[in-house]
């Protein structure tokens, strides 16, 4: 009876050892390895030749990797902007009374999200194609044709540009999030603070944002996570360029490894984005924590 | 002086309040879909056609660019790859969960707590950080360049949300199910399988809908793990078409529109479960 209600060690083992095995060797051992490797000169064949840490000191002074890793905090905060920003717009209007159609507006608005982000990059690249784009056919079309120019290839406004697909694509997706906070929020409050006289945006900031507080905190977190993947959009936009203007991290470290075949120091800079995700994870969550002790 | 107005009284419900913000949202609406509209009607033009005006509708219905990606291209076993990839760890992903899941929500062993942490921890890991490592890993170890490569990837990053999930689900699951079930002689793994699963088919399908449209659409540990032309998937496969027929710009558009298409016919069959799965997991997660 015993052994029907609680499994004994061999069956415990049985279900758990080899998804824990398979858990470790994909997710943990390549942080070792990574480790190790970081210590050598090698460019992925037989020979390589211990270092020492002297990756990891280029890779304090690389100007490259910063300025990549400036590249996914500027993503980081206009996303966090652009997405929560207009998500919390758009529910606002959502959620007021006049508003129709509501159903198709969020089924419609959800659904980039599940499109494949190389899908979403090769759409965008033809906005911004120079010969035949939406933007510069736009511009002709409304005689702007002194406004016509190779978008992408503009160095000064290339990660702004790459960015615009990534809030685009994720805007329906955080406005779901804020329309559902919201529709849990007992009713009664809003309908109190209306009486007392506030509308409109008053409403919007004073009663409604402070009460979904907890809700834009997830969304904040999700922003973060999601933009330090910002890969593949770039990947497929731009690759990096023009030269390296556009490059993350984490194509500067795909870059290193399997174009220049340095497979040492590309393990070196894979640790370091691994500390910075670690470190920058940590010091949101203790804000974060801040903000919600605050409320309470 | 008559625009101050309406943005004043919007909110109360006068007649341009209301067309404003109908309006604003309908525009932001369409922004979301019609990419994915011009997508679809631009793949049926010619090239001359789309040169000579990108945004028109194309003069006649014509498949023939959708016929040219398949013949010169491998796209049906670019998305054959992809679903088998899909379907496998979409598998192992729910088992695992469940199993682990239960096993942490449910016995009261050494070490529970720390084996539960140590199962989410992997969320905090980001994946691009691990991806020149797992390429060394996986060419040492002779995991690559299979067809069973990217399973492990996949299954392995969708354990941590698939556990959390589980474990918080079967917390609420009453326990006199399984003390039922051991009463009228049913074997540990009988209940586990034939009582308890059926009982975590919700959030299992909540699981299973996050996790698809992420394993559909990965790109990056297909681009290092696979060099093997007959094995890549599809969004790789189209960077490789891309590369191939760069300036053929309708019949680019065909070969996206028919990557998308499966994501497409799942969301709108199913958006309401899906939003309701993916915002669920995002929150709780």
């Amino acid at each position: 009876m015993k052994n029907r209600l609680k499994p004994g060690p061999l069956t415990f083992a049985a279900y758990i050892l080899p998804s824990f095995l398979l858990y470790t060797f994909i997710v943990f051992v390549p942080i070792v390895v990574a480790a190790y490797y970081g210590f050598f000169d090698w460019s992925g064949g037989t020979a390589k030749k211990f270092i020492g840490l002297e990756n990891y000191r280029t890779l304090m002074t690389d100007q490259r990797f910063f300025k990549a890793l400036g590249n996914n905090l500027f993503l980081i905060v206009f996303c966090a902007i652009g997405q929560i920003g207009l998500a919390f717009i758009f529910a606002m209007l959502l959620e007021s009374r006049v508003a129709k159609l509501k159903s198709f507006h969020r089924t419609v608005s959800f659904f980039p999200s599940v499109l494949s982000a190389v899908v979403i990059g090769f759409i965008w690249s033809m906005i911004y194609d120079y010969n035949y784009g939406l933007i510069n056919t736009l511009l002709k079309a409304t005689g702007m044709k002194d406004k016509v120019q190779p978008w992408l290839s503009n160095e000064k406004i290339v990660v702004l540009l790459v960015t615009i697909p990534l809030i685009w694509q994720y805007v329906g997706y955080y406005l779901i999030i804020i329309v559902s906070a919201i529709a849990s929020v007992d009713s009664s409050i809003f309908e109190m603070a209306e009486i007392d006289g506030a509308t409109g945006w008053k409403k919007a900031v004073h009663i409604t944002l402070p009460l979904i507080k907890n809700t834009i905190t997830v969304c904040i977190t999700l922003c973060i996570a999601g933009n330090m993947k910002a890969f593949d959009h770039i990947w497929t936009l731009t690759g990096g360029g023009p030269g390296t203007a556009s490059e993350v991290v984490a194509l500067y470290a795909y870059k290193t490894s399997f174009l220049s075949q340095k497979m040492g120091y590309g393990s070196a800079v894979s640790i370091g984005m691994l500390v910075i995700s670690l470190v920058f994870v940590g010091v949101i969550r203790f804000v974060m924590g801040q903000i919600t002790k605050e409320k309470e | 002086m008559r625009k101050r107005n309406t943005t004043e009284k919007s909110y109360h419900g006068n007649m341009s309040g209301k067309i404003i913000i109908n309006l604003i949202l309908m525009i932001f609406s369409i922004t979301c879909i019609f990419p994915a509209v011009w997508l679809f009607y631009s793949s049926m033009k010619t090239k001359s056609e789309f040169f000579e005006n990108p945004i028109a509708l194309p003069s006649t219905l014509n498949f023939g660019n959708y016929i040219n990606v398949l013949q010169k291209s491998d796209m049906l076993l670019w998305m054959k790859n992809t679903a088998r990839n899909t379907f496998l760890s979409l598998i192992l992903i729910l088992l695992i969960g469940f199993v682990v899941g239960y096993f942490v929500a449910r016995f009261d062993f050494k070490g529970r707590k720390l084996l539960y942490s140590y199962f989410l921890l992997g969320m905090l890991i980001p994946i691009h950080a691990i991806m020149i490592p797992m390429y060394i890993l996986f060419t040492k170890t002779g995991l690559g360049d299979s067809w069973y490569t990217l399973i492990f990837p996949y299954t392995a990053f969708g354990i941590p949300i698939s556990v959390f999930l589980v474990e918080s689900y079967v917390q609420n699951v009453p326990r006199e199910l399984e003390e039922a079930a051991a009463i009228d002689g049913s074997s540990f793994s009988r209940t586990l399988f034939s009582i308890i699963l059926p009982v975590c088919k919700p959030i299992l399908v909540t699981i299973g809908i996050i996790q698809f449209f992420s394993l559909w659409n990965e790109f990056t540990y297909s681009l290092i793990l696979l060099s093997d032309e007959r094995l890549k998937t599809i969004s790789v496969g189209l960077t490789i078409f891309k590369g191939q027929y760069s300036t053929d710009y309708p019949q680019m558009m065909a070969a996206m529109f028919m990557a998308i298409l499966p994501a497409i016919i799942l969301y709108f069959a199913f958006s309401k479960q899906i939003i309701k799965g993916m915002v669920a997991g995002a929150v709780k997660g």
